[in-house]
């Protein structure tokens, strides 16, 4: 995954051939936005500003990885905001138990994603609760025991030496681990939706869950599957949100929702499900992160970023929204 | 104007209509004369044209050809509610009501009484009431939620729905398959009285009774054609009967096999059933069977290959393969080493595949755990499997990474069937496999059932087409209200014996004789 985002120019038209048009659509809006932001300032092309984008963007793309995931089954998971928030407290909190809370620290702030992803999971899969109905309570209720255990106030405890150096440190000179965590997840979700039953079966629930149950696909595991995945990886983008910031903070989540929707459908995933390539993906998460900033250092005041941001994100849909359906 | 007919109190024809979907005919140069006061049966059997026929009337399709007159002059009906306008109401076997409205709602939905641009709650329970009156249905509160009724109320209320739009002509399309007896009886009433108020009304049902009972006239139409109207009484059953076989086309089947007679049957059921669709079916299939399931569409039959896949919830009665009780709660369960069981879904569009994807990915889904080890697809046994079954069943696509929905109607069951040969199945349910596809394929898919039967596999194949049942199947069992009403065996499978018992009449002694003789 690193090399097709680290190399734009060069790259591209070999592959885009046969890539769905929407992904190719959101590498063109890419390269317009950075051209457009080099007329305003040459630092806009310079590797420092490109690779400390590519940093930002890996946060929102380990978590728009699972909510991919979750809208190619034809679902939604909206209750990233505080999956995000509970695994990056949970976390920060494990490590002030000694050195075994700071050992285990990272995956327990994860596992308490994919408990909360478990319970959507069972909601959607067995109880056939819509997703938006379920994901959504849990997020209420997920804000709720996080209220009670910070007071209402940021919590005290820093994120651990381990969290930290995940999300600001060099394995490799001149990578950041960032982004090295997101090639790893990204790398790791291709071959999950592309080489495993798994992933076959969540493109088949996603085109027609009737047909998928007719084959023998055990339709209900997968989807629970999916939501505990999604709540891993939001709560593990949580996790490096804190070692970045070296703590947790209340609503530090609410950020990431739309832009992780926005990031899967603009990269050319069907909100319906069924269709979509974690390529797109990647794409829609720079274009997001890109737009992001360009919009904070033009100095738009914060009022009128929202709005263009939101302009934008429905635009685009709207573009894609003219491509032929085929459903 | 000038119509020929001598029949001067016929206030709406048709004449010469025709209508195609895509190459297939479904009704072609018909006719039809409706007269007021009087009940006309329409009979026929799977695909004889009677749904397309009332469809057209009813202003759901339009015609290619031909025209409909009404009082002599020339109508067409761009939509349900044109034909409503004319005067045309019908009722179908699906109900049309929404079940969270009340009675009185659902009646008046399609022209509610308005005060200052508001419904006239009070008008609309008084017109409800009187169309419940109508009906014969006057127990029925015009308040009630349409949801808190049962079935055979629910039914009633469509009737009372129709009979307020006031129409001249009143369709009934199995009315009354939801109905208890004593319901029906009322309907019966109901209708006689409207009949003598001068409606004219369309009958269809295939229960021949009740056809004898009500109908003044009766038209029978076969492959899309209007082979006769006659009036009631003026013939005999044999003689319906007659007039319903006949195809235009003989299949080239392959010849039937013979089954070992010590053989031990693989699947075994007993007394199975499921809510009212199915009542106390007991069968038992051997090795090397095809069994047919027959009768008149709807009667259980695909309920029945539903509920021994493990579809269906609520489930009573026995379910044996290869003598040992099994219970089949999934499809994943009825696909598994144990039991061995595939399905060749009605739907291939919605059931059957994922259009979008690709061939491969569709032919892989029943059999990923074959292909797929450990959660991780091998694509050197993937390949090779997809390679053997496009071999096997010859489906033509320029490579298996093109999106299913790109090949043609008989490659795609095709892909269908194969995705389920890939596991090897012992028993092999299909249901209507050969609807809407090319002759061609058909008889691959005649060949390839045989061969299956053949290497040891028992076939259960329900379908609509009766031609099918006579040359493919060793057995065929005849549903009719959702149970077994006839098994015919061997020679005794016959166009004449197929119709008689899928009508639940006697065709009397002619069964045996008009097989394939000697």
């Amino acid at each position: 995954m690193t090399d097709t985002t680290s190399d734009p120019a060069r790259r591209f038209p070999s592959f885009l051939r046969r890539a769905d048009p929407a992904v190719l659509t959101a590498f063109v809006c890419i390269a317009l936005l950075l051209v457009f932001g080099s007329l305003y300032s040459t630092s806009f092309l310079s590797p420092e500003y490109l690779l400390q984008q590519l940093k930002v963007a890996s946060f929102l793309g380990v978590i728009a990885t699972g909510m991919m995931i979750v809208i190619l089954l034809g679902q939604i998971d909206l209750s990233v905001p505080w999956v995000v928030s509970a695994g990056a407290m949970m976390a920060c909190a494990a490590a002030a138990y000694g050195t075994a809370g700071v050992a285990l620290a990272i995956p327990f702030g994860v596992l308490c994603g994919v408990a909360i992803g478990l319970v959507n999971g069972i909601g959607v899969a067995y109880l056939r609760i819509p997703s938006m109905i379920i994901t959504l309570a849990t997020n209420a209720v997920a804000q709720g025991l996080m209220v009670v255990y910070t007071g209402g106030f940021s919590p005290q405890d820093s994120a651990p030496e381990a969290m930290r150096w995940l999300a600001t440190g060099f394995l490799l000179p001149g990578v950041p681990n960032a982004v090295l965590i997101w090639a790893i997840v990204g790398a790791a979700a291709v071959f999950l939706l592309t080489r495993t039953t798994f992933g076959r079966s969540v493109y088949a629930i996603g085109n027609r869950e009737r047909a998928a149950y007719l084959s023998g696909i055990d339709t209900r595991r997968v989807v629970l599957i999916a939501f505990a995945i999604s709540g891993g990886l939001s709560a593990f983008g949580g996790v490096l949100l804190a070692g970045y910031a070296s703590k947790a903070a209340q609503s530090m989540g609410d950020a990431y929702l739309l832009p992780a929707i926005a990031a899967v459908v603009l990269g050319g995933t069907s909100i319906l499900g069924g269709r979509g390539s974690y390529l797109g993906t990647v794409a829609g998460v720079i274009l997001i992160t890109l737009l992001q900033s360009i919009l904070s250092v033009m100095q738009m005041p914060e009022a009128g970023r929202q709005v263009i941001y939101g302009v934008v994100i429905v635009a685009m849909l709207l573009l894609y929204g003219r491509a032929p359906a085929s459903r | 104007m000038a119509a020929p007919s001598a029949d001067t109190a016929a206030f709406f024809r048709m004449e010469g209509v025709s209508k195609r979907y895509g190459g297939v005919r479904a009704i072609e140069k018909a006719d039809l004369a409706v007269t007021a006061g009087s009940i006309h049966a329409i009979l026929g059997e799977n695909g004889a044209g009677k749904s397309t026929l009332i469809k057209i009337i009813a202003g759901v399709v339009a015609p290619d050809e031909g025209r409909m007159l009404l009082d002599g002059r020339e109508v067409s009906f761009a939509s349900p509610g044109a034909a409503n306008a004319a005067g045309i109401a019908c009722i179908f076997q699906e109900l049309s009501l929404v079940p969270d409205l009340s009675v009185a709602d659902n009646i008046m939905i399609s022209d509610p009484p308005r005060r200052f641009g508001l419904i006239d709650r009070n008008a609309q329970r008084r017109m409800a009431e009187a169309a419940l009156e109508r009906a014969g249905a006057a127990d029925i509160h015009p308040m009630a939620l349409v949801k808190d009724l049962p079935l055979s109320r629910r039914q009633m209320v469509e009737i009372a729905k129709a009979l307020a739009r006031k129409p001249r002509i009143l369709i009934l399309d199995e009315a009354t398959s939801a109905l208890t007896a004593a319901d029906v009886s009322k309907v019966f009433a109901v209708l006689k009285r409207l009949r003598q108020e001068g409606m004219a009304l369309l009958y269809i049902s295939h229960r021949m009774h009740e056809i004898a009972e009500l109908a003044d006239e009766c038209s029978v139409f076969r492959n899309g054609r209007h082979v006769a109207t006659y009036p009631a009484g003026s013939k005999s059953d044999n003689e319906v009967i007659e007039m319903m076989i006949g195809r235009e086309y003989r299949h080239i089947f392959p010849p039937k096999g013979t089954v070992a007679a010590e053989a031990k049957p693989v699947l075994e059921c007993r007394r199975l059933g499921w809510t009212d669709r199915l009542r106390d079916i007991s069968f038992s299939i051997r090795p090397g069977e095809v069994v047919g399931l027959g009768g008149l569409d709807g009667q259980g039959q695909r309920e029945l290959l539903l509920a021994l896949f493990g579809v269906l919830r609520g489930m009573t009665g026995e379910i044996r393969v290869d003598g040992a009780p099994v219970r089949v709660s999934s499809p994943a369960a009825a696909r598994a080493d144990g039991i061995g069981m595939a399905l060749i879904p009605e739907d291939r569009k919605t059931e059957g595949l994922m259009l979008p994807m690709s061939v491969r990915e569709n032919l892989s889904f029943a059999a990923l755990d074959r292909i797929a080890p450990h959660g991780i697809i091998n694509r050197g046994i993937e390949d090779g499997k997809i390679e053997e079954m496009v071999r096997l069943l010859s489906i033509k696509t320029a490579n298996p990474d093109i999106p299913v929905g790109a090949l043609s109607g008989g490659n795609q069951q095709k892909v269908v069937i194969a995705k389920w040969l890939m596991r090897g199945p012992r028993i092999i349910l299909l249901n209507d496999p050969t609807r809407g596809i090319d002759v061609g394929t058909k008889q691959e898919i005649y060949q390839l059932l045989r061969r299956l039967a053949d290497e040891g596999a028992a076939i259960i194949f329900y379908s609509t087409d009766y031609d099918e049942l006579i040359g493919c199947c060793d057995r065929v069992l005849v549903l009719y209200d959702g149970t077994v009403k006839t098994e015919l065996v061997g020679e005794g499978i016959t166009d004449r014996a197929l119709i008689a018992s899928a009508l639940n009449i006697n065709a009397g002694d002619g069964v045996p004789a008009s097989g394939a003789a000697a």
